[in-house]
């Protein structure tokens, strides 16, 4: 099947698709102000006129070279192209200050595509069996994971839990806008046939992340220019036998924060990160130059994006902000992910393993070949680079359905996004509670009408009972030192005397 | 497995600036105060179609009622966080959320936005709209460079934006076949 897998994607210009979509994620990354989520949700509007293979795997492309981009600037800037990258300032640019940044760039190429090489082999291995296993969630069942997604996300994605819960019900709130399903019944319309319409997705995201992104970059200091002089960027085999350890743990930590609804690839490359100084010998270099902290920072990261692809895939429920745009291209497209894909199209899972490995072979190769081009790049003022993004974003707005209406959406979720990010709220768990919203109002509605009203399925079924447990552990884990008090109840009980 | 941000890093996270101060805090949770209740308010009005469904379950107003409901509690918990951290002492200091040359490049930048994309576009073919923007945006975000260079500025920021909108035109209106405001 996996061989099936990259027969039909192979078909035709694939390669070529590959190669265009792979480098503008990659400038997309390297240029900070520009995300991997605003990259995909741009490039969807480009794909309307593909065929779902062909948009896929440009996609997908974008996703990988967005999230691999963000270490140039991480490297030679000081500045993450992309949240994802920050970890990688650490060591890269101490790298960079010691005239290694070619080296520091050869680690991050190499640590960058074993990461993802890892994660779709776990996606490849999993993805199929956990999608059967999900064919036994009811109603019930994903009406917790919506829960949990939100509560997962508003817990670790921000910092600030309660924010973050605030923000996840602020998107799930914005996705009831508009005619619900049972009885057409247009929700906060106000009379206006356009909001009866409901508020696109990708105009949202576009808002939230390009318009609020392109806000956001013009009021902040002139990024200085970069390091010319660049060393050789051929990754070293002994950075493989060496830190094969930390590029494994890496790995694992990334794709499995990825299939983690909503949390992403920063948190993936901070806890790969921190992680690898735990269980590093020299942890004293960690933020000093150090290539073991780098490698386990872009392993990590770049693990992160085919795990985050895994719950899409068999959920319905992305692991990321940019997995999300990516479900709802999918959507556009005619391709419904959840866990009827493993009946009506399972070849399709192994399709998205040969997309990512084609994506990550051609990530390869640009990191050796692409350095000097790259720098260009990010020498671009921003006061030119910004306006032509906001043209973009103009675009991708009003592409999907043609109306005006979506370009005023952009700009009213760009200002929200905007005002909510300068009051430290995360727009992970919003994000998460735009694309979630429609799951967790069908199921909680269809729920309570299987069972007349009554609530108890919602708690006394296996697979629903465990996900509550999970989602109320994911809220307590929010609490500060709650668990360290009620690991202390019970030495207290344990180590007092008995009578 | 909480991530945990390094000293001389910015964090990827929202607290990667400077704490807002607790009377912020107040200010916003007061707001998602009205705003959730004015929800519940809203749900609570809509038809319930108990009629046609018998039970009232598939109620339209159910579950942004919920949203409404948590969205309420979490801003009094929030504001209750804010009190506690001292929103209501007399000695709070108020940091300026934004400097005045941040406010008038972010004032710039929205109101060039605005005027772009609520008003030219739509009104003005694409190209022109997009080709107006960018050199107007340009030219104003480089204005404050000095005289030194300016006319060469100028005609740089005109060429880019003629150069953004016949190219946006083009690559998506001919190539990938996208309808254009």
């Amino acid at each position: 099947m996996l061989a099936g897998g990259f027969a039909h994607v192979l078909q035709g210009g694939a390669i070529f698709h590959a190669f265009w979509a792979v480098l503008i994620g990659i400038v997309i990354g390297a240029l900070p102000g520009l995300t991997a989520t605003m990259g995909v949700a741009l490039m969807t509007t480009l794909t309307f006129t593909m065929g779902p293979q062909v948009a896929m795997l440009v996609l997908i492309c974008v996703y990988v070279g967005a999230i691999y981009g963000g270490s140039r600037s991480a490297i030679l800037l000081n500045i993450p192209g992309t949240p994802a990258s920050a970890a990688s300032t650490l060591d890269g640019f101490p790298l960079a200050r010691k005239g290694l940044a070619g080296r520091a760039m050869g680690i991050s190429t190499l640590g960058s595509w074993l990461g993802t090489l890892f994660g779709t082999l776990i996606l490849a291995m999993f993805a199929p069996s956990f999608g059967e296993f999900a064919l036994q969630f009811g109603s019930y069942e994903m009406f917790w994971v919506a829960v949990f997604g939100i509560v997962i996300a508003g817990s670790l994605s921000g910092g600030d839990a309660l924010k973050g819960y605030i923000a996840g019900f602020i998107g799930l709130f914005i996705a009831t806008i508009g005619q619900e399903t049972n009885h057409a019944y247009a929700r906060f319309a106000f009379g206006n046939g356009d909001l009866a319409g409901g508020l696109g997705l990708l105009p949202v995201l576009v808002g939230v992340f390009g318009v609020a992104e392109v806000l956001n970059a013009m009021r902040g200091p002139v990024v200085k220019a970069v390091s010319s002089k660049i060393d050789s960027v051929i990754p070293r085999l002994r950075d493989v036998t060496q830190y094969w350890r930390t590029i494994l743990r890496s790995g694992a930590i990334g794709t499995f924060i990825g299939a983690m609804p909503g949390l992403g690839e920063d948190i993936a490359a901070w806890s790969s990160y921190a992680a690898a100084k735990r269980a590093s010998a020299e942890r004293e270099m960690f933020g000093r130059g150090s290539v073991e902290g780098l490698m386990a920072a872009e392993t990590g990261e770049s693990a992160c994006v085919p795990g985050a692809i895994i719950p899409v895939l068999t959920l319905a429920v992305p692991g990321s902000a940019p997995a999300a745009v990516l479900m709802a291209a999918m959507m556009i497209h005619g391709v419904n992910p959840g866990p009827m894909l493993a009946i009506t199209t399972p070849e399709f899972i192994y399709q998205i393993v040969a997309m990512l490995v084609i994506a990550d072979m051609v990530k390869l190769v640009y990191g050796l070949l692409l350095v000097k081009p790259l720098l260009w790049v990010l020498l671009i003022p921003r006061s030119r680079l910004m306006p032509i993004v906001f043209v973009l974003c103009t675009v991708g707005a009003f592409a999907i359905t043609s109306r005006l209406f979506d370009i005023w959406v952009m700009l009213g979720a760009g200002l929200l996004g905007f005002v909510l990010r300068e009051l430290r709220f995360p727009m992970a768990p919003l994000v998460l509670g735009l694309v979630l919203g429609d799951l967790l109002d069908k199921n909680l509605l269809r729920g309570l009408v299987l069972s007349g009203g009554d609530l108890s399925p919602f708690f006394t079924r296996p697979i629903s009972a465990v996900l509550c447990g999970l989602t109320v552990l994911a809220a307590m884990w929010a609490v500060p030192g709650l668990f360290a008090r009620i690991a202390g109840l019970f030495s207290r009980r344990w180590a007092a005397p008995r009578p | 497995m909480t991530p945990t941000p390094e000293e001389g890093a910015a964090s990827p996270f929202a607290g990667d600036r400077a704490p807002l101060p607790p009377r912020a805090d107040l200010y916003t949770a007061a707001v998602l105060l009205a705003f959730g209740l004015g929800v519940l308010g809203l749900a609570l009005n809509m038809p319930t179609f108990a009629e046609q469904s018998q039970s009232g379950l598939t109620a339209p107003g159910i579950v942004p009622g919920f949203y409404g409901i948590v969205i309420a509690g979490l801003s009094v918990l929030l504001g209750l966080r804010a009190i506690r951290r001292g929103a209501l002492s007399a000695s709070a200091q108020h940091a300026p959320a934004l400097s005045r040359a941040d406010a008038r490049q972010l004032g710039t930048a929205a109101a060039l936005g605005i005027l772009y994309a609520g008003v030219m576009v739509g009104t003005l073919p694409f190209w022109m709209a997009a080709a107006l923007f960018v050199f107007a945006f340009t030219t104003a975000f480089e204005w404050d460079r000095g005289p030194a260079g300016r006319p060469r500025r100028i005609i740089e920021a005109a060429l880019l934006g003629l150069g953004t909108g016949l190219a946006v035109t083009l690559v998506f209106e001919r190539l990938f076949l996208v309808r254009l405001p």
